[in-house]
């Protein structure tokens, strides 16, 4: 009977541990920066030679997921009206990386031919103060055109920006 | 000797006939060209069919009842590039995956050529767009020159700008 008793015990404490430890976790993530709106800049290319509809497709489709992702205002590259919008976040992403792939090569081995691209991605307050930096990455597998690699990019930095960035009357 | 160079005047004449037919083909686009509108244009589907034509100063697009209008001298900038695309797409190429032994895989060898077309403009409020067609081989370079005659700006070959990095001479991927 005893012996049970401490086998219930060890059991529960277990459990504990196992449901306390991300509990924990979300305690100790650092606080969501206020962001009234987001600017998104044009996507850099310097250093790589990145094809124009790649960086026109990385452009829209990050638009179009900080939307979808409930930043009720998401301005573009060059918009007057976001001059006058305190806190205000600008988003600029750099291409560090950019392997093309082959679309054809990926139908016919599934194994090779991958589309990858890696962008640096540096959310600034107007004046430059940096407030976040990270890499992130697009990357097409099986199927798809190479151009599903920046919907992948756009996606995860969308997720970037919603876990680190908090709007007002922001729709979740 | 006689049937010699009669080979070399032969083989001299298909070359210029195969350099001179693909020109002639592009000389050829008049009117509304066919083209699938992949993304960017506001108010319009993604990968939306419709026809593209540049008239009045204006780029013109028309998928169903909807149009949309882009001003010439709103753009900054305009390439073309070629591409590929699947001979047999949609859901039977999708279905054709499933094919036994790897009769899906050979399907996907035949790819048709396309040519791209990415510009680049500004709306009302100075905020920056970014559209791409895709359209029938030596087409895209035509509607690229009526718009810089209608007042498009564009890339000078080689010179690199802060927003668009790519050269304006088409590119040929390996898709």
């Amino acid at each position: 009977m005893k012996r049970i008793l401490n086998a219930g015990i060890r059991l529960f404490l277990l459990t504990a541990v196992f449901v306390a430890s991300p509990l924990f976790a979300q305690k100790n993530k650092p606080a969501k920066i206020k962001a009234a709106a987001l600017q998104v800049e044009m996507i850099q290319s310097d250093e790589i030679k990145l094809p124009a509809e790649f960086q026109v497709a990385l452009y829209e489709n990050l638009i179009r997921q900080l939307e979808k992702q409930g930043f009720s205002h998401v301005y573009r590259d060059g918009d007057r009206n976001a001059a006058s919008v305190a806190d205000l976040v600008v988003f600029h992403s750099t291409v560090r990386g950019f392997k093309a792939g082959s679309e054809r090569a990926r139908q016919v081995t599934t194994v090779s031919g991958a589309t990858s691209i890696t962008v640096h991605c540096q959310f600034t307050s107007p004046d430059g103060t940096s407030l976040l930096e990270q890499d992130v990455n697009g990357k097409v597998r099986f199927f798809g055109g190479n151009l599903k690699a920046t919907y992948d990019f756009a996606k995860k930095a969308a997720h970037v920006a919603n876990e680190n960035f908090s709007t007002p009357g922001r729709v979740q | 000797m006689t049937s010699r160079s009669t080979t070399v005047l032969v083989g001299v004449a298909w070359l210029l006939a195969g350099l001179a037919i693909p020109v002639a083909n592009a000389q050829q686009v008049s009117g509304p060209l066919k083209v699938v509108q992949l993304t960017g244009l506001a108010g319009v589907k993604d990968k939306a069919k419709g026809t593209l034509d540049v008239e009045n100063g204006q780029l013109h697009f028309v998928h169903g009842k909807t149009s949309s209008d882009v001003n010439a001298s709103s753009i900054q900038d305009v390439v073309t590039g070629a591409d590929s695309q699947r001979a047999v797409g949609g859901t039977i190429g999708i279905m054709s995956m499933a094919a036994p032994y790897g009769g899906g895989r050979v399907l996907s060898l035949f790819r048709t050529k396309i040519d791209t077309l990415t510009v680049q403009y500004r709306d009302a409020d100075g905020g920056l767009h970014g559209a791409i067609f895709t359209m029938p081989v030596g087409t895209a370079e035509m509607i690229k020159k009526e718009l810089v005659a209608q007042g498009a700006h564009t890339t000078p070959p080689g010179e690199l700008t802060p927003a668009a990095t790519s050269s304006t001479s088409p590119k040929k991927e390996q898709k």
